[in-house]
């Protein structure tokens, strides 16, 4: 079949410079060049079927007719070979062990501002600085027990982390149900190439959330909010894998500051619950008053050390893109290391210089409001019209704190099944970091690739698409 | 197990219950309402509107009673909650709420259903297609109870389901005899044959028929099909199989809190397992399954109750 190869400008996942496919992927190259259209075309549509009987679908905000829309799945993997995947899990076991430290210092003794690494304000004035989370003690000092790392990778070759997300990192089923997709489509392929295993995420999982708590075997559940949130089919799966209850709301109750959940042989103690409601909705006495989702009286016990949470309250703070250019300082002030994971530069708007920058080279930039996520509110300079343009430019001047900027980065990109054949097409790379008596993650993530051609935007919510993500496994690669 | 989640378990298992139940109904109302003569027709067809209570909401959508609009009408009409479409569309609403309790091949045959009906829904049925869709319903009940029996852990969340099943099984039979007897006693009189095509109706449409003929051999009568369907352990709708499935099942599950539900649902068991025909003669056939059709709804009303009524306290 015909493939289109990235201009030599770009990193492509699978091919070099010279359109030569890269050492670990030949196996994949020949897969390709005797892949017939027809036959891929009949595989999307039984992936289609498949997902679809399945429920993997998920729900866009403010759009009605999005119940139970299919995220596009490619069926091209996306390839990482041994040893970027080794480097990578170096990078992310420190990224997140120096988050976690970082959390736990600035509920506790605040080192890092009093060294003057990290000024306070970026700190406490941050609206999800959680007060409330001070001097309590949470097992093992583990906040965030589930990280997604956002990563891309430069057209230099190199890895860049562009956002730590430490509260409730979502996509991790895709990640299966993709390998499973992949393995009943393409069983040939497997055979061919040497892709590591990820299907006992749900094992360390499950592992990392009992060690979320002190007690020898607690009792674990999945909070959910409830089957129209956009990742419900990611709880239930979850929840079953791990064997666990899956439980919304109002299937728990507090008593004299424990958690109990309603069972049919009546109350049942709940040690660790496995969050996935923000802050704010998860205990209506504590945060926002109006919340059917959370629990009234949760956030209480859990500051007894009665309940623990995963991921801990007050997380925000740290994966907020407004400390985010600080991650790097952290990892040499608590780890005394030098980061292996690099940052994308980063402008912060509320700096008066930086600020001036940003307003003066807008059309090569990439603007993000510090505390926006899912690709909303985002300004990618180099495609804006003019009046987009403009636009931010009076917001930026209206409020300079809001906004961080970044030089445009050129995502890798990988082949994609376009319909007319194979061409390239951007992506980045979740991967989950799990932290309980140790850090541990499986190999692999969450590939999300933009399907318009020359687009930069992988939400799902935006037109992105998901690929499962190969790791191979033979150390020759 | 999760309350919340056992009731969403009892219900879906009634609903999809109660879809196949509604089918084979229809389906028989149908051909019978075939070989009968005209001005029998319409008593034909108003059967499944008499079981499952839905006259009314009939009358006031269609202004004629023909094959083709009742077709439509508990086939596939969203306005009307009895209809399979709405029946379904429920069981998978609650399939979802516990997904977390389902195996993968439990809840992929339940969304399949709904995924294929929708489509059945937007294409139509016609009289002459309507054998398919009966098929078509009854199989993927059939595949419902294949992956519920064939992957479910043994555990109170599978107790939940099959109680859900045998409570609304045990209801359909006793309102189904009950309408067949009523009109099988209305007849009597002008014509001979008007009986036997009533009883074959009722055996046909609990799927009894086979097994009547197996342990009677004979044409049908009353008192033989009141006790085959109520007193007969052996056949997989009678109330006695079904109330000795729900005794069963409610005596292991967990904990103390069905202790009202046991004790209702102990009670009707030995009045199937303990009656016998004489006793269903001497206080009237009809009488008998409307005092009974009130005890099931107790028993089901208790077991939400026990088990789920959980107050904010």
């Amino acid at each position: 079949m015909r493939i289109e190869k990235a201009p030599p400008t770009l990193y492509d996942e699978i091919f070099d410079k010279e359109h030569r496919a890269r050492p670990h992927c030949r196996g994949l190259e020949q897969w390709l060049e005797q892949a017939d259209e027809a036959l891929l075309a009949e595989k999307r549509r039984e992936a289609d079927v498949l997902f679809r009987r399945l429920g993997v679908t998920f729900n866009v905000y403010g759009e009605d007719e999005g119940i139970d829309r299919l995220i596009p799945f490619d069926l091209i993997p996306r390839v990482l070979s041994a040893a970027d995947w080794q480097r990578l899990q170096v990078g992310l076991r420190q990224r997140v062990n120096a988050l976690n430290r970082f959390l736990h210092d600035i509920y506790h003794g605040y080192e890092i501002i009093r060294a003057g690494v990290i000024p306070a304000e970026q700190v406490f004035a941050n609206p999800q600085y959680q007060p409330g989370m001070q001097n309590l003690k949470v097992p093992r000092n583990i906040y965030a027990h589930i990280a997604g790392i956002d990563l891309i990778r430069h057209n230099d070759g190199e890895f860049y982390v562009l956002e730590d997300n430490l509260r409730c990192p979502s996509g991790v089923s895709y990640m299966l149900e993709n390998r499973r997709m992949m393995m009943r489509l393409f069983p040939e392929l497997f055979a061919r190439m040497p892709v590591a295993p990820v299907d006992h995420y749900p094992s360390l999982l499950g592992e990392t959330l009992k060690a979320a708590s002190l007690q020898t075997n607690p009792t674990v559940v999945l909070l959910t909010p409830g089957r129209f949130n956009s990742a419900y089919f990611e709880h239930a799966f979850l929840a079953r894998q791990m064997g666990i209850e899956l439980v919304e709301g109002a299937d728990l109750f507090v008593r004299e500051n424990r958690v109990f959940m309603k069972t049919t042989a009546g109350p049942r103690a709940v040690d660790v619950i496995y969050r996935r409601v923000d802050d704010e909705f998860i205990d209506p006495l504590a945060g926002n008053p109006e919340s059917m989702l959370g629990v009234p009286g949760l956030y209480a016990a859990y500051r007894c050390g009665n309940v623990v949470l995963a991921n801990a309250m007050g997380n925000g703070v740290a994966d907020d893109k407004s400390i985010y250019p600080f991650v790097p300082e952290m990892i040499r002030f608590y780890l005394g290391e030098e980061p292996v994971l690099r940052n994308v530069p980063t402008w912060q708007c509320r700096l008066e210089q930086d600020l001036k920058y940003v307003l003066d080279n807008l059309e090569q930039l990439v603007v993000k409001e510090a505390q926006g996520a899912g690709g909303y509110g985002m300004l990618i300079g180099p495609s804006a019209s003019r009046a987009e343009l403009d636009n931010f430019r009076a917001a930026l001047k209206a409020r300079p704190e809001h906004y961080i900027a970044q030089p445009t980065l050129s995502l890798s990109s990988s082949p994609t099944f376009v319909g007319n054949g194979i061409a390239p097409r951007h992506l980045d790379l979740r991967p989950f970091v799990l932290s309980g008596k140790k850090v541990q993650m499986v190999p692999g993530g969450l590939t999300r690739v933009a399907l318009r051609e020359g687009s930069l935007v992988v939400n799902s919510s935006q037109g992105g698409g998901t690929k499962d993500t190969w790791v191979l496994e033979s150390p020759s690669c | 197990m999760l309350s919340r989640a056992a009731l969403s378990l009892f219900w879906m298992a009634r609903y999809l219950e109660r879809a196949e139940s509604l089918v084979r109904l229809l389906d028989v109302s149908l051909t019978m309402g075939l070989i009968d003569v005209p001005e029998d027709r319409q008593e034909q067809l108003s059967v499944p509107l008499l079981v499952t209570g839905s006259r009314d909401t009939y009358s006031s959508l269609h202004n004629e009673l023909t094959p083709h609009s009742l077709i439509e009408f508990l086939l596939l009409d969203s306005r009307h909650s009895g209809s399979v479409y709405s029946i379904i569309c429920n069981a998978r609403d609650n399939a979802l709420q516990v997904r977390g309790n389902l195996s993968a091949d439990v809840w992929e045959s339940i969304n399949l259903t709904w995924l294929e009906l929708k489509e059945m829904r937007t294409n139509g049925v016609t009289e002459s297609s309507a054998g398919q869709a009966f098929d078509w319903i009854r199989a993927r009940s059939h595949v419902f109870r294949g992956a519920a029996y064939g992957t479910l852990l043994r555990n109170d969340a599978f107790r939940f389901l099959r109680l859900g099943t045998f409570v609304e099984r045990a209801d359909t039979t006793a309102r189904v005899l009950d309408i067949r007897y009523w009109l099988a006693s209305q007849s009597d009189s002008e014509e001979a044959s008007r009986p036997f095509f009533e009883w074959n109706a009722l055996l046909q449409s609990l799927a009894a028929f086979e097994a009547y003929q197996t342990i009677y051999g004979y044409t049908p009568d009353a008192m033989n099909v009141a006790e085959l369907l109520i007193l007969n352990e052996d056949v997989p709708r009678s109330l006695h199989a079904c109330l000795k499935e729900i005794a069963g099942l409610l005596e292991q599950i967990e904990g103390d809190r069905g202790r009202g539900a046991k004790r209702l649902a102990t009670s009707l068991y030995a009045n199937v397992k303990y009656g016998d025909r004489d006793y269903i003669k001497h206080r009237g056939l009809g009488p008998y399954l409307e005092d009974f059709i009130v005890r099931i709804q107790g028993i089901a009303d208790r077991i939400e109750t026990d088990y789920m009524g959980w107050q904010r306290s």
